[in-house]
């Protein structure tokens, strides 16, 4: 256990030292919050609430998903993929460690550095020049614990398009489609709430929500109470699933190792 | 010319050899970029319109700029990520001593067949924005079209330029590139009015995106703009795509004087 706290411990710490990284991304954050914001606005106009969601909703929404960009709730990172392809994986497989133990402590560390930094500061800007929305303290209680399962589904996610690079070795094609499926379903894209009936009926039945939107709702106190109960117990189901999931295609993948050049 | 198709001539043939690569680049693209549409399509679904204009009349928006965008990243792929790439590893040296000018050897130097897929599913919308709106055409209009979709060609991979160009002194593409690209589409697939006047000043006068669709769009509908753009604007749209490409050039030129390589 101690090696996997240390491993996250260190990508922690590699986070601090991309300061330029940092800021270009909160850069990018805000550009695309104030864009959607902008929209949101204007398709108000003349609306209440839609869909059960109040242009105050829309924007701390929008500033939600915009803040935990950083956590992996977005796009699929590929950086297992490239090791993969460069064969640095044969050194990481040969360690005395679970090979998914190691990526998730070093996941699970970066995602820290960035709530607790990158995060902040682009929700922030939200609620200081938008008026997004402080939760309450029990709103970040239950959103803390609806994110963690969260985080657990979607590092699974990325784990398993990854490990499609040890049978493909370049894993950009499924990477593109795992983009599309992901900031789509997941809600983070606009919330599912504004979809159709018979698009919910087929985003709630995916995991991908488990990753974006649960935790959303919860930051803007929509799931409190038995609600909260229920959620959660979706989201640990879907957590376990998909780490069974992906433990088991890592086993067969393993068998798979070809060593790319010295 | 004949040089600039024989290059592009070997591009393609390379690319179509990974037929099954390709034909699955091409499918995951047309479905990335149809997301984008589907985004706006559950939005005006819901609220029924923005500012103003209905579903059909934003398909049109998107239409334009997004073929438009589809076509400058298909033919201006080499001034994009592979320049990076040649930036870092200091292969630029190369181009400048070949008997040929550096812009015309990394112009033709990559063809992007995938991201015709972009190109493939925003015709696509364009078509169905055309087919579902009643527009009383004249041949003005008829014109107006494919001149705007040239136009905003040009303005689209003059971004892709100025990128390279920025890249050359900081060696790596910063994110702000990326913004202006990818944030501008779709931003003015969205009707200009809805933003602020900074905003509006930024992507008519500045880097002028705005110009592949807006404008063409009030002409096409025959609406008038609420902040009180003149009509005849949309017929503006191959001039200021010309002036902006010009001055790329030139920004081009002067940054290729003040190349250092990075000695790899």
């Amino acid at each position: 256990m101690t090696v996997y706290f240390a491993v996250a411990t260190l990508a922690f710490r590699r986070m601090v030292a991309y300061r330029i990284a940092l800021w270009s991304s909160v850069v990018n954050n805000l550009f695309w919050g104030s864009l959607i914001c902008e929209v949101y606005r204007a398709l108000y106009q003349g609306h209440g609430a839609v869909a059960g969601l109040t242009l105050d909703d829309a924007i701390s929404y929008t500033w939600t998903t915009q803040a935990m960009i950083s956590l992996g709730v977005g796009w699929v990172s590929g950086e297992i993929a490239s090791t993969v392809r460069s064969g640095a994986v044969e050194r990481d497989l040969t360690r005395p460690w679970s090979f998914y133990g190691y990526w998730l402590s070093r996941t699970l560390g970066e995602h820290t550095f960035n709530l607790l930094i990158r995060s902040t500061i682009t929700y922030m800007f939200g609620v200081l020049v938008y008026g997004a929305r402080l939760p309450a303290f029990v709103d970040l209680l239950s959103f803390v614990l609806v994110l963690v399962p969260g985080l657990l589904v979607g590092f699974a996610f990325v784990f398993l398009i990854n490990a499609t690079a040890f049978w493909l070795l370049d894993a950009t094609g499924p990477m593109l489609l795992a983009n599309v499926v992901l900031g789509f379903f997941s809600g983070f894209l606009l919330p599912l709430a504004y979809f159709p009936p018979w698009l919910q009926l087929v985003a709630n039945a995916l995991p991908f929500q488990a990753i974006t939107n649960a935790p959303v709702l919860a930051w803007l106190g929509q799931s409190s109470g038995s609600q909260l109960g229920r959620v959660l117990v979706g989201q640990w189901f879907w957590a376990i699933t998909m780490t069974l999931a992906a433990l088991f295609v890592a086993r067969r993948a393993y068998r798979h190792v070809v060593i790319q050049g010295g | 010319m004949a040089l600039y198709l024989r290059l592009i001539g070997a591009r393609v043939r390379g690319q179509l050899q990974y037929r099954g690569a390709f034909l699955a680049n091409i499918v995951g693209y047309t479905l990335l970029t149809g997301l984008e549409f589907a985004s706006i399509w559950v939005l005006l679904t819901r609220f029924g319109a923005v500012g103003g204009w209905s579903l059909a009349e934003v398909a049109l928006l998107y239409g334009l700029t997004a073929s438009a965008n589809g076509i400058a990243q298909t033919v201006a792929r080499g001034f994009d990520g592979p320049f990076e790439k040649l930036i870092m590893a200091g292969g630029l040296d190369t181009l400048l001593v070949r008997p040929a000018g550096a812009f015309f050897q990394v112009l033709a130097s990559e063809f992007s067949l995938r991201t015709l897929g972009r190109t493939v599913q925003a015709g696509a919308v364009l078509v169905w924005a055309i087919g579902s709106l009643n527009i009383e055409w004249d041949l003005a209009k008829i014109v107006l079209v494919p001149l705007t979709i040239l136009a905003g060609t040009l303005i689209y991979a003059s971004i892709a330029v100025i990128g390279a160009t920025v890249t050359i002194w900081t060696i790596k593409t910063p994110e702000v590139v990326h913004i202006a690209t990818s944030g501008a589409q779709q931003l003015v697939s969205y009707p200009l009015h809805i933003y602020s006047e900074a905003l509006r000043f930024v992507f008519l006068a500045i880097i002028p995106v705005a110009f592949s669709a807006y404008p063409c769009a009030l002409w096409l509908l025959e609406r008038g703009d609420p902040h009180g753009l003149p009509a005849a604007l949309a017929w503006a749209a191959p001039l200021v795509a010309l002036g902006f490409g010009a001055l790329t050039l030139v920004f081009w030129r002067v940054g290729l004087a003040r190349y250092q390589s990075t000695g790899t």
